[in-house]
């Protein structure tokens, strides 16, 4: 709908799971369209259960499109992961790559819609946390 | 300040994509956005944040007004009212 071409948020998915990655990856993708870039970086280098900081670093040398990248993480060693491999990415990528602290899912349906409608990092970072609030009408 | 009252007919109401629609198609235009849901009541919501839309809690059936104010105001409620009649991108019922 925006009527520029200028780059969005990416958003990158690390879990343990590469199955749970993917599974994020697509769902968030169903709900944001094709336009953001939404990378998924799950389980150890071997398939195994695990996270890989070589392969988050890529994840989120992929995702960046110039406006910047958002890494959801899903637990605390995944989130340690991320931050090594933001040692690892090209320093003006690092320099806009903020790690959320929000819930995988929702975080990052949340996050993909908001960067999809064109908004700037900060505004999608802080989407990303609050969709810990998501409503979801359970009675 | 140009506004539309719509009803909702997607079965799901106004979430999961069909909500991702509304936001994005709100988040192409400069002028403010919002949305109310006239039968529950709520308070004016940011058309363009997808937490904020969902907290609006609009289900099949719901009367929602949605208000846009700013230079393209009109345009913005024009886009509403095509995507609403468009069934917000879903198929709808009837």
């Amino acid at each position: 709908m925006s009527d520029t071409a200028e780059p969005l948020v990416g958003i990158v998915v690390a879990s343990h799971s590469a199955k749970i990655a993917e599974g994020v990856v697509e769902l968030a993708g169903q709900m944001a369209g094709p336009e953001v870039r939404l990378i998924a970086a799950g389980g150890a280098i071997d398939g195994s259960l695990g996270t890989d900081a070589g392969r988050i670093a890529e994840a989120i040398g992929q995702a960046d499109a110039g406006a910047g990248v958002v890494v959801l993480a899903d637990l605390g060693s995944a989130v340690m992961a991320a931050k090594l491999a933001l040692d690892m990415v090209e320093p003006q990528t690092a320099a806009r790559t903020k790690l959320s602290g929000g819930p995988l899912v929702e975080g990052a349906v949340v996050a993909a819609v908001q960067a999809s409608a064109g908004d700037d990092l900060a505004t999608v970072v802080e989407a990303a946390e609050e969709a810990a609030n998501m409503p979801k009408d359970v009675g | 300040m140009q506004v539309a009252e719509l009803e909702v007919h997607n079965k799901s109401g106004l979430h999961a994509r069909p909500a991702a629609t509304f936001v994005k198609t709100a988040a192409g235009f400069r002028s403010k956005v919002t949305i109310e849901n006239l039968t529950r009541g709520t308070n004016p919501a940011n058309a363009k944040s997808l937490l904020a839309v969902l907290g609006c809690g609009v289900e099949q059936g719901h009367l929602v007004r949605v208000s846009a104010e700013g230079e393209d105001e009109e345009a913005a409620i024009g886009a509403v009212r095509a995507l609403a009649e468009g069934g917000f991108g879903e198929a709808v019922p009837g």
